[in-house]
C-alpha cells in the first residue's frame, strides 16, 4: 500500500505538496487509459472517440452531468468507508455487504414504521447505519479478540448479506407481486430528488457532508491522527499508547455504517424499496475509489466523481457502440492493480525515499498472508 | 440420498475442487489467493470463444488454461515483483477479469450478458465398467465426463506432491516458515510463483469446466463465487488436498440440494446456498478460539495475522 502517499507535506504550504499527492494517482490513471485505449483498439473501435463518448456521456449537458452525480452518489459513501478503514491499516473490504445490510435495514424501517418525515428519514438513516455497523462489528471483533484475518471474514460476510437479503426479500417480507423486493418504503422516508432527468438526491449531499466531516476528523483531531498512526506503524502506535484494539473495532464500525448509509441512499433515494441483488458492487468499487483516493476522504470525493462519470458515460457507450459498458470496470480495476503495486514509484522519488522503501523489504509479509 | 442428486452433487463439485487444488497449494506455500474466480471466469470464456471458432475442445482447453496461466502470472507479477498486497492485487486481478470478459464477449462474440452456440461439441460422458453396474453407486459415479474423473484423481496426485516429493517439502516450508527457507537456500520467490502458476492451470481447468463441461454457455460473472466456496474448504480444512476436496465435495453438494430442494419443497435456495460461508466463518471462529487459549501470556495486540 502507497503509505508514504499518504504522510503529508507538513504544515508549510507549497505547490509541490499540492501536486505530489496527485501525481501517483494521476500515473495510475494515465496507464489505465493507455491500455484500455489498446485494448478497445484491438476490438477494432476508435479509442479517442470512446474516450469522447465516455465524457460527453457523462459531462456534456444537464442531464448527463445529474446522472453522473447519481452514479458517484454511492460510491462517495462506498468509498469513503473503504478509505477510513484502509488508512487506519484494517482491510476492510467487505463494504459491499455492510452496504446491502444496511439497505435491508433502510428498506425495513421505511416501510415498517409509521413516523412523520423529520423523524423518519434520520430513523432510516439510523438503521441503515446500525446495520453495517453490525456486519462490520462480526470480522472487527474477530480481528481484535480472536486475531482471525479480518479480510477473510470480509470476503465471506459480502455473500452471506447478499443470500441473507435475498432470503427476506425473496420469502420472509417479500412484497406481493413478481418482483423480489421488499414493499415500498413510506412516501415519508423518501430522500427528497432534485431533478427528473436522474434519481440524484439528498444522499448525495449527505455523502458530501460525510467526506468533509472525516477530512476534518483526519487532519484536526487526535483520533484521525492516531488511527493515521495505527496505519502506518501499528507497532509504534501500540508501544506509544494508542487503545489500538479498540481503535480497531471503533474503525471498523465507523466504517461499515457509512457503508450501511450507502445502502440506504440507494433505498430512500433511488429505488424507494429494497430490492433483492440491487447493487452491481458499489462496495467493490468502493476499493477501487479509496485508493484512487490514497484514503484521503476528499479525494474520495474526487475518485468517487470519476468512476462515478465513467459509469454514467458507460451506459452512453453501450448504447451508442459495439462495446460494452464493462471497459469502465477493467479501467477500473487496472487502477487498483497499479496503485497496489508498491515499489514501481522509486523512480519518482528522492533517493532517500527510495532507500526506506528499501528497508520496508526486509520485513516481507508483515501485513500478508 | 436420491442418485440424481447424488450425481449432479459430483458433477457440481466438480469445478470446486479443480479450484481447491489450485487454491491449496498456494495456502500451503503461505499466499492466499483470492483471485481463483478471476482465473476461472478468464478460462471459461477463453475455453468457449476457442471451441466455438475450432470446434476443438482440446485446444478450448488448452486455451483456457492457457488465459487462466496468464492471469495467475499477472497477480504473481504484481504481488511478488511490485510487492503488491496479495489481497488488494487479488480483488483487482478478479474484477479485471469479470469486466475483461464481459467487454470481449460482446467485442468478440457480439453477445451481451449471454452466449451459447449449439455447433460446440460436448465432452462425450463415461462409463466405467464394473462400476456402472453396482446398484446406486454405479449411477452416482459413472457417466461423467473425462474432467470430472481428472477432477479427483488429482486430488491424490496434488498430496502426493505435497507430502512425497521434495518440491512439495519445499512449498510447505516457505509456507510455513519462510524465513527458514530462506535461510536453507530455498528459493522462495520461485516456490511461490510455481504454486500460482500451478493455481491457474487448476482455475484453467475448473472454468473450461464450467462454459464446456456440462452444456455449451458462457455468461458474465459465471462462476458466481466458486472460487470463494473453494476458499472457504480450503480454510476449513486448513489446506490439506483429502479434507479440501472432502468438504468441497460437502460444499458441492449443498449447493445441488439449494437447486434440488426448492423444486420439492418450496423452501428457500438462499439458506443452503449460504453454507459453506457461515460455516467458514464459524471454522474461523472455532480456530480462533483454539489458538486464543494456547496464545503467549501478555496477550498483546497481535500485529501480524495469518
Amino acid at each position: 500500500m502507497s503509505a508514504e502517499a499518504a504522510v503529508p507535506t507538513g504544515g508549510h504550504f507549497s505547490l509541490a505538496g499540492l501536486v505530489k499527492p496527485l501525481l501517483q494517482p494521476l500515473i495510475a490513471v494515465a496507464i489505465a487509459v493507455v491500455v484500455g485505449g489498446l485494448l478497445v483498439l484491438s476490438l477494432g473501435e476508435n479509442p479517442f472517440e470512446i474516450y469522447w463518448l465516455l465524457i460527453s456521456g457523462s459531462l456534456v449537458g444537464w442531464p448527463n452531468f445529474l446522472v453522473t452525480l447519481q452514479m458517484m452518489s454511492p460510491l462517495l459513501f462506498t468509498g469513503l468507508a473503504v478509505a477510513i478503514s484502509f488508512r487506519a491499516g484494517l482491510w476492510n473490504i467487505g463494504a459491499e455487504g455492510q452496504m446491502i445490510i444496511g439497505a435491508l435495514f433502510a428498506g425495513i424501517a421505511g416501510f415498517a414504521v409509521d413516523l412523520p418525515t423529520f423523524l423518519h428519514i434520520p430513523f432510516c438513516l439510523a438503521a441503515a447505519f446500525l446495520g453495517g455497523l453490525l456486519w462490520a462489528l462480526i470480522p472487527a471483533v474477530l480481528r481484535v479478540w480472536l486475531n482471525v484475518n479480518e479480510i477473510v471474514v470480509c470476503l465471506m460476510m459480502n455473500p452471506i448479506a447478499l443470500l441473507f437479503s435475498g432470503y427476506v426479500s425473496t420469502h420472509l417480507l417479500k412484497a406481493p407481486g413478481p418482483t423480489n423486493k421488499l414493499p415500498d418504503i413510506a412516501e415519508t422516508a423518501v430522500l427528497p430528488t432534485f431533478s427528473l432527468y436522474s434519481q440524484v438526491n439528498a444522499g448525495f449531499i449527505i455523502g458530501l457532508a460525510l467526506c468533509l466531516l472525516f477530512a476534518a476528523i483526519n487532519g484536526w483531531t487526535k483520533k484521525g491522527f492516531e488511527w493515521k498512526i495505527m496505519g502506518l506503524a501499528p507497532r509504534f502506535a501500540y508501544y506509544g499508547g494508542i487503545k489500538v484494539p479498540l481503535h480497531a473495532v471503533v474503525v471498523m464500525m465507523i466504517s461499515g455504517g457509512i457503508a450501511g448509509l450507502g445502502g440506504a441512499e440507494q433505498v430512500l433515494g433511488e429505488y424507494r424499496a429494497f430490492y433483492d441483488n440491487f447493487s452491481p458492487g458499489y462496495g467493490f468499487d468502493g476499493i477501487a475509489v479509496a485508493m484512487l483516493a490514497n484514503f484521503n476522504p476528499i479525494g474520495v470525493v474526487l475518485a468517487a466523481f470519476l468512476f462515478g462519470a465513467l459509469n454514467g458515460g458507460s451506459a452512453v457507450l453501450q448504447m451508442m457502440t459495439g462495446l460494452s459498458k464493462y471497459l469502465v470496470q477493467v479501467l477500473q480495476f487496472i487502477i487498483v492493480l497499479i496503485l497496489a503495486a508498491q515499489f514501481t514509484w522509486g523512480w519518482l522519488r528522492s533517493r532517500k525515499n527510495a532507500i526506506t522503501a528499501q528497508e520496508d523489504r526486509l520485513e516481507p509479509e508483515t501485513e500478508e498472508s | 440420498m436420491d442418485s440424481d442428486i447424488a450425481f449432479s452433487a459430483v458433477r457440481i463439485s466438480t469445478p470446486l475442487i479443480f479450484a481447491a487444488m489450485g487454491g491449496l497449494l498456494t495456502y500451503q506455500a503461505g499466499m492466499l489467493n483470492i483471485a481463483l474466480d478471476g482465473f476461472m471466469i478468464v478460462a471459461a470464456f477463453a475455453a468457449i470463444a476457442v471451441a466455438y471458432v475450432t470446434g476443438s475442445l482440446g485446444i478450448a482447453l488448452l486455451a483456457g488454461v492457457f488465459f487462466s496461466v496468464v492471469m495467475a502470472a499477472l497477480l504473481a507479477l504484481f504481488n511478488l515483483r511490485f510487492r503488491a498486497h496479495i489481497f488488494i492485487a487479488g480483488i483487482a486481478v478478479t474484477f479485471l477479469a469479470y469486466g475483461l470478459t464481459a467487454l470481449l464477449l460482446k467485442g468478440l462474440l457480439g453477445e451481451d450478458g449471454v452466449f451459447s452456440a449449439n455447433t460446440i461439441p460436448t465432452f462425450s460422458t463415461i462409463e466405467i465398467p464394473l462400476i456402472k453396474d453396482i446398484p446406486w453407486i454405479g449411477r452416482v459415479l459413472s457417466g461423467h465426463t473425462i474432467l470430472v474423473y481428472l477432477a479427483y484423481l488429482s486430488v491424490p496426485v496434488v498430496a502426493w506432491f505435497l507430502y512425497r516429493t521434495r518440491w512439495g517439502l519445499r512449498v510447505r516450508v516457505v509456507g510455513e516458515a519462510e524465513d527458514a527457507a530462506l535461510a536453507a537456500g530455498v528459493n522462495v520467490e520461485r516456490i511461490k510463483l510455481q504454486t500460482m502458476l500451478l493455481s491457474g492451470v487448476f482455475c484453467g481447468l475448473a472454468g473450461a469446466y464450467l462454459s464446456l463441461g456440462y452444456v455449451s454457455l458462457f455468461a458474465n460473472k459465471m462462476t458466481n463465487e466458486r472460487g470463494l466456496i473453494a476458499l472457504a474448504a480450503i480454510f476449513f480444512a486448513k489446506g490439506a488436498p483429502f479434507p479440501t476436496a472432502l468438504v468441497a465435495l460437502l460444499f458441492g453438494t449443498a449447493t445441488a440440494l439449494s437447486v434440488r430442494l426448492p423444486q420439492m419443497t418450496g423452501a428457500a435456495p438462499q439458506l443452503l446456498q449460504l453454507i459453506p460461508y457461515v460455516v467458514t466463518v464459524l471454522a474461523l471462529v472455532v480456530v480462533g478460539i483454539r489458538n486464543a487459549r494456547s496464545r503467549s501470556r501478555h496477550g498483546a495486540w497481535r500485529f501480524d495475522v495469518q
